[in-house]
Formats: C-alpha cells, sequence, structure tokens
C-alpha cells in the first residue's frame, strides 16, 4: 500500500478522528519510515483512539497489549502450554522415545501460546500493535522492549529468533506516571496529544453528538475548556464531554445555565473537591466573553 | 549552494546547543522525516519535531529554532537578510551559533545549568501558551487552525543568518507579517502548545531551577508542581520496594492442586509477593541556605509515607525537633529557633540518645543539608555509628558541588560515614536523589 499523507489525512477523516497536521504528520511517518510511534499526553486525550483508527485506516487487524505493574514475558510474548506439554509426555509415555524425540515435539510451536508481541510480530500481514499505557509496566519490561522496537524480532530461546514477516506499525501511549528511558524515546516518533482547543472541541461535538444544537455545542466546549484550566485533579477528557453533551440532550438543555451545569457535573468531574472547586465558580464559568 | 542537508544539520546542532539531546540515529531519523514529508513548512516542522524532540516541553524551543533557521518564502522576500533564495547560503553564516543566535528561552534555560547562575534569575522559557484567566479569559488558541491554509504554508528555505531577533516563536515579526488571510500565521507554531503542554513546559522550567535561586515565589511555584514528582516518587518507591514478580513455588498448595488432575503438576501455585520493609529517618537542614529544599524533601516524603513501614521526619538547626505537616504546612515539635546557628554534631548527638527508639537494621536515614556547622565539632563518629546500626546512609546535597568542602563545611568529614553523597541542586535532581532510598 502506498502511503502518502494526504491518504492518512483521508483515513483519519473517514474515521471520524477530528485531527491536525501535527498528528497527520507524525502518523504518516511512523507508516513511512517504519518507526514505532510513542503518544503522549493527558489521559482522554485521545491516544488510544489513534491506534484504533490507524487499524481502521490500513484495513488490519489491532492487537493490544494493555501494560500494568509486574507485566512480564510471559504475558507479552509468549508462554508455553504446560498443560498440554504435560499431555502430550503422559501421551507418549509407553513409547519408549528419546528425550531428543520428545523435546523436538514439546518445544515446537503448537506448544507455545502466543501472546500479543509475537502474536504482532508473527502475522502473516501487517498489523497494528497498540503498547498501551507502557508507564505502566516496569523498567524491566521497558528494556526488554527495545530489542523489539528496534529490530522487530525476539529470541525465543528454544526455537531462536523470529522475526516480524511484515513490520508492525506500533503505538505506543503514554501518560507520563512515570519518565520513559531515553533509549525507549530514541527508537520511536513521538507526538504530544494535549487536549483540543474549543473550536476543535466543538467540531468534535457536534460531530459524535448529531442531536446537540451548534450553539449548545460551542458553549459546551468553551465551559470545558475553561474547566481544564482551573488545575483540577482530573480535567474533564473528550469521551466525558460526550458524555456530558449527550446528558444534555437528554435532558432537554437548550443552553447552559448554573442549574443544568450544577445536575449534570457528576458527568464531567469524578472527584468531589474537583466538583466543588468548579460548582463555586460555575456562574462565572458559564457567563461568556464579551 | 548550500544543500538541505547541512541546513538540517546545522539546524539539529542549534538544538543541541539549546540542550536538547538529539543522538546520531534521531539525526538520520530527522533527515528520513523530512524525505518523506517533503519541504512544505509546517510539513516539514511537524516531521523534524516528531524526530527529534522527544519531550512536549522542548517543543517550544524547537519551534523558535526552526523559525529562525527555516524562514517561510513570504518572510525571506520581505527581509533583505533572506533575499537569496533557494538554499543559497549566507556567506559566513552556516552553521554560525553566535550567543545571539541562541534563542532567550535557551540562553535563560542555560544560565540555570551554570554553577554560578545568578540568584534570583528569572525563568524566561514560559509556556508556549499565554496564560490567562480561566474564567475570563477567552485567549485559547483554535487547534484547528493547523488546517486551515496559512501563510506559512509554503516552501521551508534555510536562513542562514544566524542573528536571530525574535524573542518568542509565537510573536516573531516574520510569523505577524505573514498573516495575510486573518489567520492567525503561526497558528500551527501555537496551536498545539495547549494546556497540558504548558503546564508540562512551567514544570520543567522549576524542576530545572536550582534551589539557591529560589525566592518566596519560586518556592511556591515549586510546591505547586511537586504533585506530579509525588506521584512519580510514590510509584518507583511502591514498585521497588518488591520482590521478585512472583513469590516463590508454593508446594503444598500445589501438590494439592495436582490432586485434582490425578497428581499431574499442572497448576503451579505461588506464594504472595511480599513487600521489602524499609524505615525511613530524615534529617532535614531548615537554616536559611538549604530551608526550601529541605521542605520540599518533607513534603515529598510525606506524600510516600504509605510506601515505608515507618516514616520519622526530623528537622533540625542546633537543634532537632520532630517534623509532620499539617495541612499542607510543615509543622515541627519543639520550635526550632530559626535564627540559630546550624550544629549538626549535637543534633547527632540528640539522634544518638534516640536511637534504640529510632534506628533499625531496615532503616534508610536521608539528610538533606550543606554540611555547614559554622566550625563547631562535627561528630562524624557518630554518623559512622549510627550507619553502622542502619541499612544506609543517604546525603543529600543541594549546595554546587564546587562549594562542597570549601569554607566551614564539614562534608569531607561525614563523607566518610555516608554511603552515598547525592547532590541535589534543584528538583529534578532531588527526585533522582531520593529515588536511591529504594
Amino acid at each position: 500500500m502506498d502511503v502518502t499523507q494526504e491518504f492518512v489525512a483521508d483515513g483519519l477523516r473517514h474515521a471520524h478522528y477530528i485531527t491536525n497536521e501535527r498528528v497527520e504528520t507524525a502518523v504518516f511517518l511512523a507508516l513511512a519510515l517504519d518507526k514505532p510511534l510513542l503518544i503522549e499526553g493527558p489521559a482522554g486525550a485521545g491516544k488510544t483512539e489513534v491506534a484504533k483508527v490507524l487499524a481502521e485506516l490500513l484495513h488490519t487487524e489491532l492487537i493490544r497489549l494493555q501494560c500494568y505493574e509486574g507485566l512480564d514475558e510471559s504475558r507479552a510474548l509468549y508462554e508455553w502450554n504446560y498443560q498440554k506439554q504435560l499431555l502430550r509426555l503422559q501421551a507418549d509415555e509407553h513409547q519408549g522415545l528419546h528425550w531428543e524425540e520428545l523435546s523436538e515435539h514439546l518445544f515446537s510451536r503448537e506448544y507455545l501460546l502466543e501472546r500479543p508481541l509475537l502474536r504482532a510480530i508473527s502475522a502473516p500481514r501487517r498489523v497494528v500493535l497498540l503498547i498501551d499505557e507502557i508507564d505502566k509496566a516496569d523498567e524491566e519490561f521497558e528494556a526488554f522492549l527495545l530489542e523489539l522496537l528496534s529490530d522487530f524480532q525476539v529470541s525465543v530461546p528454544e526455537l531462536g529468533t523470529v522475526r516480524a514477516h511484515e513490520r508492525p506499525a506500533v503505538v505506543l501511549t503514554s501518560n507520563r506516571a512515570r519518565e520513559l528511558s531515553d533509549a525507549l524515546r530514541r527508537r520511536c516518533l513521538h507526538l504530544f496529544i494535549d487536549f483540543p482547543g474549543i473550536e476543535q472541541e466543538r467540531r468534535i461535538i457536534e460531530l459524535k453528538v448529531p442531536g446537540l444544537d451548534a450553539r449548545l455545542a460551542g458553549e459546551a466546549a468553551r465551559m470545558v475548556n475553561a474547566m481544564r484550566k482551573l488545575d483540577l485533579r482530573k480535567p474533564p477528557s473528550i469521551a466525558e464531554t460526550l458524555d456530558w453533551t449527550r446528558a444534555l440532550v437528554r435532558l432537554g438543555v437548550k443552553e447552559l445555565d448554573t442549574p443544568s451545569i450544577r445536575a449534570t457535573l457528576g458527568v464531567l468531574l469524578k472527584h468531589e473537591d474537583d466538583r466543588a472547586r468548579v460548582e463555586a465558580k460555575a456562574s462565572a464559568l458559564v457567563a461568556r466573553p464579551r | 549552494m548550500i544543500g538541505l542537508r547541512d541546513a538540517l544539520l546545522d539546524f539539529i546542532a542549534d538544538l543541541r546547543v539549546a540542550g536538547v539531546r538529539i543522538s546520531v540515529a534521531e539525526s538520520l531519523d530527522a533527515m528520513n522525516a523530512v524525505a518523506a514529508a517533503g519541504l512544505l513548512r509546517t510539513r516539514m516542522r511537524e516531521a523534524l519535531a516528531a524526530a527529534l524532540i522527544k519531550e512536549e516541553p522542548d517543543r517550544a524551543m524547537f519551534d523558535e529554532i526552526f523559525a529562525r533557521r527555516f524562514a517561510g518564502r513570504s518572510e525571506a522576500a520581505r527581509d533583505p537578510r533572506h533575499s537569496r533564495g533557494g538554499y543559497d547560503g549566507v556567506a559566513g553564516s552556516s552553521g554560525g551559533r553566535s550567543a545571539s543566535a541562541i534563542p532567550s528561552a535557551v540562553r535563560n534555560r542555560r544560565e540555570y545549568d551554570d554553577d554560578d547562575a545568578p540568584p534570583g534569575a528569572t525563568p524566561v522559557c514560559k509556556p508556549a501558551r499565554a496564560e490567562c484567566d480561566p474564567v475570563q479569559g477567552p485567549a485559547v488558541h483554535d487547534t484547528s487552525a493547523s488546517q486551515k491554509p496559512t501563510a506559512d504554508d509554503g516552501e521551508a528555505e534555510p536562513s542562514h543568518d544566524a542573528d536571530g531577533t525574535a524573542s518568542s516563536p509565537h510573536r516573531s515579526d516574520s510569523a505577524a507579517e505573514a498573516s495575510t488571510d486573518g489567520h492567525d500565521a503561526t497558528g500551527a507554531e501555537t496551536e498545539l502548545a495547549g494546556i497540558e503542554a504548558g503546564r508540562a513546559a512551567k514544570l520543567r522550567t522549576i524542576e530545572r531551577m536550582p534551589f539557591a535561586s529560589y525566592s518566596e515565589v519560586e518556592f511556591e511555584a515549586a510546591r505547586d508542581a511537586l504533585a506530579a514528582i509525588k506521584r512519580r516518587f510514590r510509584v518507583r518507591v511502591s514498585r521497588r520496594l518488591r520482590i521478585a514478580k512472583a513469590g516463590r513455588i508454593d508446594f503444598r498448595r500445589t501438590i494439592r492442586a495436582s490432586l485434582q488432575h490425578g497428581g499431574a503438576l499442572g497448576d503451579l501455585r505461588f506464594r504472595a509477593r511480599r513487600p521489602r520493609h524499609i524505615d525511613l529517618l530524615i534529617l532535614a537542614d531548615i537554616s536559611g541556605s538549604v530551608k526550601y529544599a529541605s521542605s520540599l524533601m518533607l513534603e515529598i516524603a510525606a506524600g510516600a509515607r504509605s510506601c515505608f513501614r515507618h516514616v520519622r521526619s526530623f528537622v533540625y538547626i542546633d537543634r532537632l525537633a520532630e517534623a509532620s505537616f499539617e495541612r499542607s504546612h510543615l509543622a515541627m515539635t519543639p520550635t526550632l529557633d530559626l535564627y540559630a546557628r546550624s550544629d549538626l554534631g549535637r543534633v547527632l548527638a540528640e539522634l544518638w540518645d534516640r536511637r534504640a527508639a529510632l534506628v533499625t537494621r531496615a532503616t534508610v536515614i536521608v539528610i538533606m543539608g550543606d554540611g555547614r556547622n559554622n566550625r563547631r565539632p562535627a561528630r562524624a563518629d557518630l554518623l559512622r555509628d549510627l550507619g553502622r546500626l542502619s541499612r544506609a546512609v543517604l546525603w543529600l546535597i543541594p549546595e554546587p558541588q564546587a562549594r562542597w568542602n570549601t569554607g566551614d563545611s564539614a562534608i569531607r568529614q561525614y563523607a566518610r560515614a555516608a554511603t552515598a553523597l547525592i547532590p541535589c541542586e534543584n528538583l529534578r535532581e532531588l527526585e533522582r536523589g531520593l529515588a536511591r532510598i529504594s
């Protein structure tokens, strides 16, 4: 497939991902240069969505590895099917096979449980590999990823080195819960996705919540943008903005006012102190800029 | 005729001078990225940024240097310095990087990196987005601006005249002039410097500022920035204070489970993980010279109390006082005379008297101070004995390393008794130093 920046831009638009040149260029380069794309930004800004949209764009499978504390190779790369190997041993018990013959069988691909990384590498066609929230994984796992991200190959001691038939398009996301190593950053292209501005968020709302009045969509976008600047514990994400505007539609709100904001604040803000802070400023937030 | 490759190499060299770490591999990536993305100015800028900028706070600096190195056509046409279109170099400018070629933000940041940064220096490396009142201020950049045609969408032209005068990429003359159709010509440059990017830039500025430059204003800014550092420290410590990923095999439970499968050991059972136990004993000097560093360290440690078995925090000047945080303010019992002269020797003697209650083999003693003892007895022997009773003694020193062992500093005497002396001149180094605890 011949990838051009226009192809990427059109693909993102078709997938209803409202974007900008920075995102388009980074995604295009990740595909054109076969480099992993590291996406950082606040939670709920649309990082994971990029990988989903990319899979849609390439008409291919998305393989997702959700990182967490304690994630290790056996969960991420492969694991031997111990139970199946045991059954095989018991079945062969009376056939008098030598150890060499047995081990040849027992450590073949038939007994290998492929986890997301190995699945992505050994896939017959190009897939999208999403390594989500890499900052939640341990540093040891991050170091383990380095071989994969630079050479797209992994070593399975019993089978040798497995190389990618088709290099997967790799997307890593991070919420910056901890600093990632320079070695990992060096191997990736970098993209920072921030919360959208008022106009971009208005367009997202209009696209995803069709029943909403255009003026109300603009007001909602402005309101959420102002809330994000209040240094809240958890600023509202785009998904929460959409939920909120859907709630406004269901409640029949035609214009944002203090009571309607107070009534629906729970959809946007998930911490009590955040709610208290915004409620105290609700009337000031509602006041339109002259 | 200067080629694009040379222009890019000069650009990369400028970024390196500005403190952005760029490897050779990343330089090659940048060349390939430009080859793939083409020379349309905004695309080329985003391609270079994706390949070269791996931390968002560097982005403002990148934009500033890019705006100077690769002027748009309209700008080049207006500015006599850029009158020779194409890639023909201006004599004597190729690769030249005079002091004035370094952006103001960069110059300021480098000042902070120097040991002899003037106290009270004010950071200029501001977040790229102009701050405004969240309630009143409508000054928010439209992030969709880049999708509109902008005046700087012409081909990028390397500007080899290093005499850049623009102090900010967002207010450069060229960008302002290029605004021809009512759009913000620098839209693409400003649009993405959003709320979080601004916060990240602020955080980094304060993280790199030496404690010696702090006034109350910077101290409050540092406290505001502390939430992220506290969270990272907590995550790091809680991860580190664990033994192996899975516990050892629990044979009893494994054999019991195997009975269900006719005795085949098909289902291995493991013991639960157990955390390592560490007790933390903190001694923080709150005399004038190091009070900011000490307060911040105590606050970070207080945020990670739950990660340790016991945490005891003390502050000292000439005596020892137990420290705690009440409603985010440091409280001490008994109250110390803040105008007293530091006497760590006496403090160590007090600590030695209370060692039975405070120090065990699981205790890590963390000292924050400059070791300046006003030429009083250092009592390093007591520190050595405390070190023998404990797991480790880590000494964090907020003073520039060049000043250690000068004047009334007794660091040389204490150095033999401490497990490690860790320089921590700013918040970033403090975070790294505290990470050594685990």
